[in-house]
């Protein structure tokens, strides 16, 4: 009887004990919790943690701060560098179009433009002359218009269709003129290009071209062109 | 005999696993109910040794002490006035008078126990 009384005590006594245990334990491990929660930087340790990775934070702003600093150097430099390139590509451009343009004066390429044509022909046969060569064009007649041609302005001049350069010749060959090699026949067609009032003004000066191939029996023919293809010189 | 210290520690675990967060307002109400629940305690063990120690009493005594001072803290809380000062003090004041007359009980005892050995 006196023994299940004691367990009986015992068992309140254990039940108080694990009411008392649980509360402190719970109310301990609350605290904690809280603490941790209101200053997470108590300890030392973990104060100085804190310090040492503030400071390594610092240190890392810093730098950046410097690099920031190099960057925007770095980015003022290449839009220096950018800015010489566009200028060098102006110039590259420039050269570009020279070298269009000198190329169209050598006959590199087709050219197209304002012109003039002109065209000689032999005279119409006549019995009253005995010579011949009176009435034919001869290469001086060519000469002649080509000589006026340029005077006047022409940036190109072709014969029958073929380019002339600084350095071509035109013989007379018999029947045919020879120009650069290639035998032509007549009629003859000038071409050129340049201002077309210009150059026809001046072969058309009274006492001027015109006039002296006319006083030789050649029919001559001139016209202005809106547009007159010169093809590349052949070979070049 | 070990029954009572091995609910202690299984309360103690409990305790120190259990994850439930309860609001802060609230933990002043768990503090001043551990306050009540240690004067009990400490309450019975001078019982105990003054020879008056009746186990309905202590009991009901702890657990209605607790859940007087949580009230008492609530009411406060509720009441604007800070009641759980008042609780605190109480316990405060009983906890360290019991805890003086165990140390008189255990001193006169331990002296008496002295005395006896001396004389035989």
């Amino acid at each position: 009887m006196s023994k299940i009384k004691v367990k009986g005590k015992h068992v309140v006594l254990s039940l108080v004990c694990l009411v008392l245990g649980f509360m402190i334990a719970f109310s301990y491990h609350l605290t904690q919790i809280e603490n941790k929660e209101k200053n997470p930087n108590v300890s030392g340790k973990q104060w100085e943690k804190t310090l040492a990775l503030r400071n390594q934070l610092i240190a890392e702003e810093k730098s950046n701060r410097e690099l920031q600093k190099e960057l925007n150097q770095k980015q003022d430099m290449v839009l220096k560098n950018e800015k010489e390139l566009s200028k060098e590509a102006q110039i590259f451009l420039n050269l570009a179009e020279d070298a269009e343009k000198y190329r169209m004066f050598l006959g590199k390429v087709k050219v197209q433009g304002k012109g003039v044509k002109v065209t000689l022909t032999d005279g119409a046969y006549d019995p009253k002359e005995d010579n011949i060569n009176n009435y034919l064009v001869h290469e001086h007649h060519v000469f002649k218009v080509v000589n006026e041609l340029y005077i006047s302005g022409a940036a190109a001049v072709a014969i029958n269709g073929q380019r002339l350069t600084s350095h071509s010749y035109i013989i007379c060959n018999g029947p045919v003129i020879t120009v650069d090699g290639i035998e032509h026949p007549a009629p003859f067609t000038i071409t050129a290009i340049g201002d077309p009032d210009v150059l026809s003004s001046s072969i058309n000066l009274i006492g001027g071209v015109k006039d002296q191939l006319v006083n030789d029996n050649i029919v001559f023919t001139l016209e202005k062109d809106d547009k007159i293809v010169l093809n590349p010189i052949l070979g070049s | 005999m070990w029954l009572p210290f091995i609910g202690l520690i299984i309360g103690i675990i409990l305790g120190l696993l259990t994850e439930i967060r309860i609001p802060e307002e609230y933990s002043n109400y768990l503090s001043i109910a551990v306050l009540a629940a240690f004067d009990t305690l400490f309450g019975g063990i001078r019982a105990y040794l003054q020879n008056i120690y009746d186990e309905k009493v202590f009991v009901s005594g702890f657990f209605f002490n607790i859940m007087l001072a949580a009230s008492l803290a609530f009411l406060g809380v509720h009441l604007g006035v800070d009641l759980y000062l008042a609780a605190v003090f109480a316990f405060g004041v009983r906890l360290f008078q019991n805890i003086a007359v165990i140390r008189r009980i255990i001193l006169t005892k331990w002296s008496t126990n002295k005395e006896k050995v001396e004389k035989n």
